[in-house]
């Protein structure tokens, strides 16, 4: 480099490798923390395609349903989900404790644990594996007083006549999901004994359908809605069913994403800076290249070329360490005190805009220095000191 | 030409219808107390600045109607500089200053002959040596070199020697003569020492703006 001064260049530098660093860091967390939610609902609840009935409950057989679904060659599994409210209580060292609205989930263990992973969120005892067997949210568990596996509690429903049917159930595993998408606040049972319970035999809430490739989810959908186009089903991408609980998060990271994109203006700021420092700084040897023929433009290649190394260096170099960070919180699975570990990918799209656009600011940022550098007098500069 | 500085009242006639000309191969001093306006007069020459009226023929070139992009290729092909501070870059090496001219000009072949050059001004030790590791003497020798690598018609020094040792400066003076001589090239020299240049082609006096052929009677000099 023609007027090389180092201090200046690597503060020029690294400016623009701590703006892409921070978009960096913030994709890894935000957008990891928004893929980890994703992830769990899909996984805990909804599948990759999650198929309800626009009015009322699906009347299909689940048997019917789940071999229709795993003709298809892309799912992997399909299985039936009941849910209602209900009040729980039981007796713990003879005070009896109840609550009320709690959320019950009758679940077909067999076909569940392929088709959905809550079942590896039960930290203590197992998943539901008979009639009368209930597993606990770890939520539900303490308000009713730090329910442990082998106690009873008592759960009320009203079935579809409004009756209250009442039924004992054994407390075979708490279940705690890191990040609380999972059951931590349900009560979880078989499928037939909710049936029972709510007086609707046969009737299933929701059909939940995990796929080998996610990617083919929409398809899936389609191709389903395609084959009951008589029915009322709604079928949906854990998405589309997610929005709600989505929306405000996306508005998060689309505003995490300026702050970051605002970092990167920042170091924009700190190379006109720096290259203005530079042409002040060389003032007189601008004069001297000038005074022995150096044309404008030739003045103005000089610090453009200047920006373009501060750019392809910044931008290499913070590209770098955004992904160090990034394979490192993917390695180490990180998570935040516990929760939920995110949802690590490298979004290489994302990755090289970012590094391209941070190389075009670079060089932005040093066209009004490159300018001015071009304006000085060649006999006016010579006499800077 | 004449050269005028400032507005209204605040006007300083630096040069007041100065004319001359100068035939190649000329070695040519030009003489003056500080601020009489020679400096002035060289930048003009050297088309560092404009003058305000008048006009600078350069090889039968009228150079008051080029363009800034032609002038500077009007530098950088027929006129070669040496500064009194020898301006060189000190990120370069030697050899990289000599050669920066014909970079500038689209040569890039032309190393052996910068060498060559290094070597006739007595550096051929220090070529690869970076311009602030050298002495002031050695870089004003690499002042010439660069002045003289793109074989310019005129070579124009300010103040040469003013920043050197009487020793140095008689080494230097020596210098830019043998090569004026060996090359035929005009050297049009701004000075105030006169004394260290002796004998030379011209000497033109600039008093108060105005020129002067040769050198003034002692009553009207001015000691710097």
């Amino acid at each position: 480099m023609l007027f090389n001064q180092k201090g200046s260049l690597v503060g020029a530098v690294l400016a623009v490798t701590i703006g892409i660093l921070v978009i960096h860091v913030n994709f890894v967390i935000f957008q990891g923390l928004f893929d980890a939610i994703v992830r769990d609902i899909r996984d805990y609840n909804t599948g990759d395609v999650i198929i309800t009935d626009e009015f009322d409950f699906i009347d299909k057989s689940d048997q019917s349903l789940i071999r229709w679904f795993e003709r298809i060659p892309v799912v992997q599994a399909a299985t039936p989900r009941l849910s209602t409210t209900s009040e729980m209580n039981m007796t713990k060292n003879g005070k009896l404790i109840e609550e009320t609205k709690i959320s019950l989930v009758g679940v077909d263990p067999f076909n569940d644990i392929r088709a959905s992973t809550v079942h590896e969120t039960v930290t203590e005892g197992s998943y539901v594996f008979s009639r009368n067997s209930m597993v606990l949210g770890s939520n539900v568990a303490r308000d009713l007083g730090g329910a442990q596996v082998g106690d009873s509690v008592k759960v009320l429903v009203n079935d579809r006549w409004g009756q209250d049917q009442i039924r004992r159930f054994v407390v075979t595993g708490i279940a705690d999901s890191p990040g609380g998408q999972g059951f931590d606040y349900s009560g979880v049972i078989h499928i037939d004994t909710l049936r029972d319970m709510m007086s609707r035999h046969g009737d299933t809430g929701s059909f939940m359908v995990k796929l080998h490739d996610s990617s083919k989810a929409f398809e899936v959908k389609e191709f389903f809605l395609r084959s009951f186009p008589n029915e009322d089903f709604i079928a949906e991408t854990t998405e589309e069913a997610s929005e709600a609980q989505l929306e405000g998060f996306r508005s998060g990271i689309a505003m995490i994403n300026m702050i970051g994109y605002f970092g990167m203006m920042a170091s924009a700021f700190a190379i006109v800076t720096i290259q203005m420092m530079l042409v002040n700084g060389k003032t007189r040897q601008i004069g001297v290249m000038r005074s022995i023929g150096a044309k404008r433009k030739d003045i103005l290649i000089i610090f453009i070329f200047q920006g373009m190394i501060i750019g392809a260096i910044g931008a290499g170099v913070g590209t770098a360490a955004g992904l160090g960070y990034t394979v490192y919180a993917k390695e180490t699975k990180m998570s935040f005190n516990g929760s939920l570990p995110l949802e690590v990918t490298y979004n290489w799209e994302k990755i090289i805009q970012t590094a391209l656009m941070s190389f075009i600011l670079a060089i932005i940022a040093s066209l009004y220095p490159s300018y001015r550098a071009t304006k000085l007098l060649p006999v006016e500069a010579m006499r800077t000191v | 030409m004449s050269k005028i500085y400032g507005e209204a009242d605040n006007r300083v006639k630096a040069l007041d219808n100065v004319t001359f000309s100068i035939k190649q191969g000329e070695f040519v001093l030009i003489v003056g107390s500080s601020g009489s306006g020679k400096s002035t007069l060289l930048n003009m020459i050297g088309l560092l600045d404009h003058p305000t009226n008048g006009k600078i023929s350069i090889d039968g070139i009228d150079t008051t109607t080029l363009n800034d992009d032609k002038i500077s290729s009007f530098r950088n092909k027929k006129l070669g500089f040496i500064f009194q501070f020898s301006n060189l870059l000190t990120d370069l090496s030697v050899l990289e200053n000599v050669l920066l001219p014909l970079q500038i000009a689209g040569n890039n072949t032309a190393e052996k002959e910068a060498i060559d050059l290094l070597k006739s001004v007595g550096l051929e030790d220090q070529i690869y040596k970076r311009a602030n590791k050298i002495s002031g003497g050695q870089a004003q020798r690499v002042a010439i070199a660069r002045g003289l690598i793109n074989k310019p018609s005129i070579v124009l020094a300010d103040e040469p020697t003013g920043n050197l040792d009487s020793v140095t400066s008689a080494t230097i003076v020596q210098l830019m003569k043998s090569m004026a001589k060996k090359l035929n090239q005009t050297f049009i020299i701004v000075t105030h020492d006169r004394e260290h240049f002796g004998n030379v082609d011209r000497v033109i006096t600039i008093k108060d703006g105005k020129a002067f052929e040769g050198d003034l009677p002692s009553e009207m000099e001015i000691t710097a």
